[in-house]
């Protein structure tokens, strides 16, 4: 409102121009005017105002009058800008300019303990105490790579480390550091990648995940505490007050899983994005999130080659085509985001890129808004950024139109009032027909080109054209040619001259050494030609071509719409019921709402999707007791003996197209466990393979909570290298020692607690309330039936010991998962209620499986202990039933007991049973219809139904892959016409996918190189 | 009359089980002695033919009669009778390209003797560490499996294999044929992303033209050598070479990209190799008229595996023996993920029956196939008289797990003990539990 008062009256307010000067000077003072007056422009005064034929007033290093019928001030230096546009200029958000440059350097051996030296905290990845100011110093290259991409301000933060410290607000020009930084500590930053640290916590995305709560927790409590001094954490919380940002730039469910954590801390980040955030533009919709979005569309894939085009997976072409459109569908969604040249190769290429998002239906208004006043906006500094409004700092640039066009060129970027040339302003533009009078004869001179980039030819007829080496340096010109066409012929006459009002006029020395005078006249304008204005048209045209629909999830085989529940009935089929009706020939299921509703002979109902049984077999959904699939960044936090504060649940892939080929073998719900890397493992999910649904749909919410517990050669890291023989534990013996200690330590945790939660208000006051700790409190629910244990494990002795454990602290193991010598124990488990969970017939690996046998099902089984067949594999996972199947072969189990151990009793380990693994009325409706003896080789999953919604269909199949090949196709067209344009292309290289398997150890791999 | 078979089982396991008490893994069977005959069983050839009702004799370990009861006559008065009515019988399915006796636990170093150090080693021989006591062994010809090709690993020439019974005192007896073929691991264009730091893409292999040269170099080098008469110095490697240029031996080239395949192939050829196999083969699909062109036969792994692409059929593994069939390819079924797996082919060849091939062809494909492109047909992988007597007689379909169970198998006419390890611990605890109630 003060502005607005300031340019109704046309006063300019003089600032004192008595900046105080700390730093003392070598000779004279030499403080100057610095007014500056933008004169005939159209000014962008922000992202929605525009003046045209404006005037734009600057003193030092602000804007002091903006307005159409103000008058130049006395004195001002003026900038006549005819043609031109002034807009603010570009605010970046995730840049680390400045700043010293972190190496990740991995070491071989264990690192337990932290390296940074000083009182900081347990992890070297917690670097809540950097400060990007402390540190900031400026960077010319940098600067100027940003300011040519329209850059004026930048968020300086380091890049390292989970918890990253806070960042500096820096205008982009060189000059003393105090001069430029705009803001001391304007910003608190996050991420999910350790960085530099090389100690070996956290290996994996959970295990990030965990510390970074932890942190919080354990920030709580540091406030009260006298116990000891950790900076990290003392600056973790000076800097909650901050904007908190989250670098999720991984996918989009690195943001949902941000947003999540931010969430449980009851704090909202600003995150940072990938720019596949239209993949699942729904669910980021709702984290209400403002985000960093970078622009980085990818290059169009090299596919002449059809082979080398099997490469590239369909996503891949697919994100290709959708890319550019991410920014649009975000702001019809309401979402608001500020873009980021973070991820380009060069910043250079912004424009080139907001063009794409433009022509993809971004706004232009939107694309500015995004890049001036939303970062502003998010750092809180939109009062004196990010707009030209008066006393606002001066930093715009000056263009020739829309700088989201690549064409647009750049002339200045002008930061804190401070000039940075690129293109001469005042150059004239020189293109045209002239004549050119030389030692009495006339030639044709042509100049063509951009104005800083004139091409000069001479034209003696219309095929035949002589180039002209020219060089225009503001009012001087020279130029070379030889005017004899013939190769052999030498001599080149050289001229020499200015520019005129008419033309140009100079001297010349011919080739054999004669001076003579020259001038050239202008004679009128070079026509365009029209082949280029056709491919123009051509081009546009492409442009509007619509872009392939979005799968659910973004990944081959996702289907266009997600699978909804259905009422369906499937007629005479034999069901195997898994209940004392056991299996029923010809008979008829009905599924309604998403449960079974009945089971009979002639059912019928009305509206209802029948499928004919006939000769088909029913069964309910495998269960997959122990599986690794659909899960990001790491299947081990083993990096510590007791992990028990990770959890699998924050990391659930919706995306894995495993989830897809576990379907299509009939199984319905998995439970993704963490690797067996250390005793106590991570927390577990259940979830139901609801493919297109997001990790949180797929989660069962009503299902009890697990944990991962683990024995024998991976928690002792037998079989790691020489390397690893540093972690405890090494032997079984230490292994026992372990879980004594850890639940030896929640019992007094949670006395801990109890005690502080008895004191009366006023106690409290006066106490410090414990520390929070969220490994011990998952031990605590373990030791309260809140959680339950699913323990890999191998050899007797050890599984006796947990017997042991468990007994003496009164918890009870729900499962042994694998053993695979419980054959040797089946009457204790028994005894116990202990169920067990093994492979058919995998042995042979690792030395305590010798004496693994394919028996081991059928015994525990005969002696009464509740026995699932599991896969711990993707691969096997599809075909579990066959797995099941092999302990008719080995042990004769009977074939309705075969069947249950991969439905009904996986179902009991994870307390599903209530409502999954049998054919019962008002259970789940979650069903497979089998070509064929559900146990036979010969069996393929027709139909995986989950809660009546049909998510695999073997007829569909066929049209499924067609569909993918003709949308390949039209794609790879689409590549080619890209490349026919000269447009660049990558090359096409394949992706793979890691498959997790119960050891498999990811070396904490970091971004930085 | 099923009842009866049940006891001679119960019998038969029981002599197993007093064998396994002396020796760790069961001894070898004992020479055929007298005729036996094995009547009315459903024959499943190997060659795609099936005797609904057969009469099947051997004598001397070789097999003498392979016929239709309903129409022959035999005096079976000199014989051994097998009564496998409702059964099914088999030749012995063939493993290719297996560690199967060179690998006990993959995990332990020691027990490890399939890689052998350096690039180039086609004089290193897989027979000599094959170990018959490999308690392996015994789990894999338990679900039909009788013979192996046991073969090196790691290196550019890994070494050479030989095809190895699964049932014998020593490596000696248990040769059917010893260094039948060099295996080639053929360089690849892009080198697969090394998981362990979370790399998902593959990279180019820019050391590819490199690599090239060097195999080009080896076996012009060794074509060289093959061609002089009598070398002033004897080079072990170049010896075993020799082999591949007067077609005793095979060049089993390890490759799997459409690409790499087509190269590895028309280099062979050019270095005058005329027997070559295509091990792996993933993307064989791709090239199949190329393959079929030059009439070479593909070895596929494991059919139990996940497609390569997110955009693949989920099932395109399980169809990949169709599809090349159907194409026209001499195409054999592997298994060799993991040693402890080999005993899995039959299912593997039991998912491709399912997926398009049918169980006979899915047989041949684990028989008759790998016997043939392995040069041993003359002996072994159908049930046609003059054969080694490698029976198996299976109670039910011996491609399916559920009926997959062995009653009798017989290699060279010799009666194996199918019982081992596994079976004795089995035992072991179930009479644990039985006695405890």
């Amino acid at each position: 409102m003060i502005k607005q008062i300031f340019i109704a009256c046309l006063c300019f307010v003089v600032f004192s121009s008595n900046a105080q000067e700390t730093f003392q000077v070598n000779g004279v003072k030499d403080d100057r005017t610095n007014l500056h007056a933008f004169t005939n422009a159209t000014l962008h005064v922000d992202y929605q105002t525009t003046m045209e034929n404006a005037i734009l007033v600057i003193k030092d290093n602000k804007v002091i009058a903006l307005g159409t019928d103000i008058a130049v001030p006395q004195g001002a230096i003026v900038h006549d800008l005819s043609g031109k546009h002034i807009y603010p200029s570009f605010i970046e958000l995730s840049s680390d300019i400045g700043l010293p440059k972190q190496k990740s350097e991995r070491a071989r051996a264990p690192q337990l303990d932290p390296k940074t030296s000083g009182a900081f905290n347990a992890n070297d990845a917690i670097k809540a105490y950097f400060n990007a100011v402390d540190e900031y110093s400026i960077s010319k290259s940098d600067a100027e790579k940003l300011r040519k991409a329209g850059f004026g301000a930048a968020l300086s933060h380091s890049k390292d480390g989970l918890v990253r410290g806070t960042g500096v607000f820096v205008a982009l020009r060189e000059d003393a550091e105090n001069k430029v930084i705009l803001k001391e500590r304007v910003s608190s930053h996050f991420s999910f990648d350790k960085g530099s640290s090389t100690q070996d916590n956290p290996s994996s995305l959970m295990g990030a995940i965990a510390l970074i709560k932890q942190t919080y927790f354990d920030a709580d409590w540091y406030t009260n505490q006298d116990e000891m001094v950790d900076l990290s954490l003392q600056a973790f919380n000076d800097n909650k007050g901050l904007p908190q940002f989250f670098d999720a730039g991984v996918d989009k469910l690195y943001l949902l899983r941000a947003d999540r954590l931010g969430d449980e801390m009851g704090i909202q980040y600003i995150i940072k994005g990938a720019g596949d955030e239209y993949q699942r533009l729904n669910e980021i919709k709702k984290t209400n999130a403002k985000l960093i979005v970078p622009v980085n569309f990818p290059d169009a894939y090299d596919v002449e080659d059809p082979l080398d085009a099997l490469n590239v997976n369909l996503e891949d072409m697919k994100h290709w085509e959708l890319a550019p459109y991410n920014l649009k569908r975000l702001a019809d969604a309401g979402i608001d985001f500020t873009v980021t040249s973070d991820g380009l190769k060069d910043a250079a290429k912004l424009a080139e890129m907001m063009e794409k998002a433009i022509e993809a239906g971004l706004s232009e208004e939107l694309a500015l808004k995004a890049l001036t006043y939303t970062p502003a906006k998010l750092i809180s500094m939109e009062k004196s950024i990010g707009s030209l409004k008066n006393g606002m700092i001066a930093n715009f640039i000056i263009t020739d139109g829309s700088p989201f066009r690549k064409k647009t060129k750049i002339y200045e970027n002008w930061v804190q009032g401070h000039q940075h040339s690129y293109v001469d302003l005042i150059k004239k533009d020189l293109s045209g027909n002239y004549q050119l009078t030389l030692a009495g004869k006339n030639y044709d001179l042509q100049v063509s080109g951009e104005p800083d980039k004139p091409e000069f030819k001479v034209v003696l007829n219309d095929s035949t054209k002589i180039d002209v080496k020219s060089n225009v340096a503001k009012e001087l010109i020279s130029m070379s040619f030889k005017l004899d066409t013939a190769k052999e012929a030498t001599g080149k006459i050289r001229l020499s001259g200015w520019l005129t009002e008419k033309g140009m006029s100079g001297n010349a020395e011919l080739p054999d050494g004669n001076w003579v005078k020259w001038t050239a006249s202008r004679t009128g304008d070079v026509e365009a030609k029209e082949g280029e204005k056709e491919k123009k048209e051509e081009n546009e045209e492409k442009n509007a071509d619509e872009a392939g629909s979005l799968l659910y999830p973004f990944v081959a085989h996702g289907k266009a719409t997600k699978p909804t529940s259905e009422t369906i009935l499937i007629k005479n089929a034999t069901v195997w019921t898994n209940e004392a009706d056991g299996v029923l020939e010809n008979t008829d299921v009905l599924l309604q709402n998403g449960k079974i509703s009945q089971i009979g002979k002639n059912l019928s109902a009305s509206g209802a999707k029948e499928i004919d049984g006939t000769g088909k077999h029913l069964t309910a959904g495998i269960i997959d007791e122990h599986s690794h699939i659909a899960i990001s960044r790491g299947v081990n936090e083993g990096s510590e003996a007791v992990t028990s504060e990770v959890n699998i649940e924050d990391v659930v892939d919706s995306e894995d197209v495993n989830i897809y080929r576990q379907l299509s073998g009939g199984v319905t719900t998995s439970h993704l466990l963490h690797g067996s890397a250390n005793p106590i493992g991570g927390r577990s999910a259940i979830i139901k393979l609801k493919w297109g649904y997001s990790p949180e749909e797929m989660k069962v919410s009503w299902a009890d909570k697990y944990i991962k517990f683990a024995l024998g050669e991976n928690v002792k890291q037998s079989n790691w290298g020489e390397q690893n023989t540093v972690r405890f534990p090494q032997t079984r013996m230490g292994v026992e020692q372990v879980f004594i200690d850890a639940f030896t330590r929640a019992r007094e945790y949670e006395k801990e607690w109890n005690t502080y939660n008895s004191l009366s208000k006023k106690e409290k006051a006066n106490a410090v309330a414990p520390r929070r700790n969220i490994e011990l409190e998952t031990l605590v629910e373990i030791l309260n039936e809140e959680r339950f244990i699913s323990c890999h494990s191998y050899v007797q002795s050890e599984i006796n010991m947990l017997m042991h454990v468990a007994e003496k602290f009164d918890f009870r193991i729900n499962t042994f998962t694998h053993i695979l010598e419980g054959y040797k124990l089946a009457d204790k488990m028994k005894e116990q209620g202990i169920g067990g969970s093994t492979f058919a017939d995998w042995w042979a690996y690792k030395f305590e499986v010798n004496d693994a046998i394919p028996y081991n099902a059928a015994l525990m089984h005969g002696e009464g202990v509740v026995t699932a067949i599991n896969s711990d594999d993707a691969e096997m996972g599809r075909r579990l039933n066959q797995e099941a199947g092999k302990t008719i072969k080995y042990g004769g189990v009977e074939e309705e007991e075969a069947l249950k151990m991969v439905t009904l009793n996986p179902a009991r380990l994870l307390h599903l049973d209530e409502r999954l693994g049998s054919i019962k009325k008002g259970k789940d409706a979650d069903v497979v219809l089998w070509s064929d003896h559900p146990l036979s080789i010969y069996a393929k999953a027709e139909k995986t139904i989950i809660e009546g919604a049909i998510f695999y269909d073997i007829e569909q199949e066929a049209q499924g892959m067609k569909d993918i090949q003709a949308e390949r196709a039209r794609l790879i067209a689409k590549m080619q016409g890209e490349k026919k344009n000269g447009k660049k292309t990558q090359e096409a290289k394949p992706k793979s996918q890691i498959i997790y398997h119960c050891e498999t150890e990811i070396e904490n791999y970091s971004s930085l190189k | 009359m099923l009842k009866l078979f049940k006891y001679i089982i119960g019998v038969s396991f029981f002599v197993g089980i007093s064998h396994v008490s002396i020796a760790q893994v069961p001894a070898p069977g004992t020479k055929q002695e007298k005729p036996i005959a094995i009547m009315n069983a459903v024959a499943h050839l190997g060659t795609g033919e099936v005797i609904q009702n057969s009469v099947i004799t051997f004598a001397d370990g070789k097999l003498t009669n392979v016929a239709d009861a309903t129409v022959i006559r035999l005096d079976l008065s000199q014989y051994e009778v097998i009564n496998a009515e409702g059964m099914h019988a088999y030749p012995g399915l063939i493993a290719s390209n297996t560690i199967v006796g060179l690998e006990e636990i993959a995990a332990v170093r020691s027990t490890r003797d399939q890689a052998e150090t350096g690039d180039f080693n086609p004089n290193v021989r897989a027979l000599i560490a094959y170990n018959t006591d490999s308690e392996i062994i015994p789990t894999t010809r338990f679900n039909g499996i009788l013979y192996a090709q046991t073969t090196p690993r790691s290196g550019r020439i890994s070494g050479s294999s030989s095809v190895m019974d699964l049932d014998a005192w020593n490596w000696e007896d248990g040769v059917l044929k010893a260094d039948e073929g060099i295996h080639l691991n053929w360089p690849t264009k892009l080198l697969s992303p090394r998981w362990w730091t979370g790399e998902t893409e593959w990279r180019e292999n820019k050391k590819y033209d490199e690599q090239y040269t060097e195999v080009e170099k080896f076996f012009k080098d060794a074509a060289s050598y093959n061609n002089i008469s009598q070398p002033e110095v004897t080079n072990l490697k170049m010896e075993a070479m020799k082999g591949l240029f007067d077609g005793s031996k095979s060049l089993y080239i390890h490759t799997d990209r459409a690409k790499e395949i087509v190269e590895s192939v028309k280099f062979a050829q050019r270095m005058g190799v005329s027997k070559i196999v295509v091990v792996g083969a993933g993307q064989a699909f791709y090239v199949k008229d190329f393959l079929k062109d030059n009439d070479i036969a593909v070895i596929l792994e494991d059919t139990h595996r996940l497609p390569d692409r997110t955009a693949d059929e989920v099932d395109l593994p399980y169809k990949l023996p169709f599809l090349l069939k159907e194409a026209g390819l001499k195409v054999a079924i592997g298994q060799w993920d993991e040693v402890m797996k080999v005993r899995n082919l039959p299912f593997g060849a039991g998912t491709a029956a399912a997926y398009g091939l049918g169980k006979e062809e899915a047989l041949k494909m684990v028989t008759l196939n790998p016997a043939e492109i392995m040069g041993v047909s003359d002996k072994i992988g159908s049930l046609e008289v003059g054969k080694i007597a490698s029976i198996v007689v299976s109670e039910g379909d011996l491609l399916d797990m559920k009926s997959n169970k062995l009653a009798y198998v017989f290699i060279e006419g010799r009666r194996v003990t199918l019982e081992a390890h596994q079976q004795r611990l089995y035992q072991k605890f179930k009479d644990k539990y039985e006695n405890q109630k």
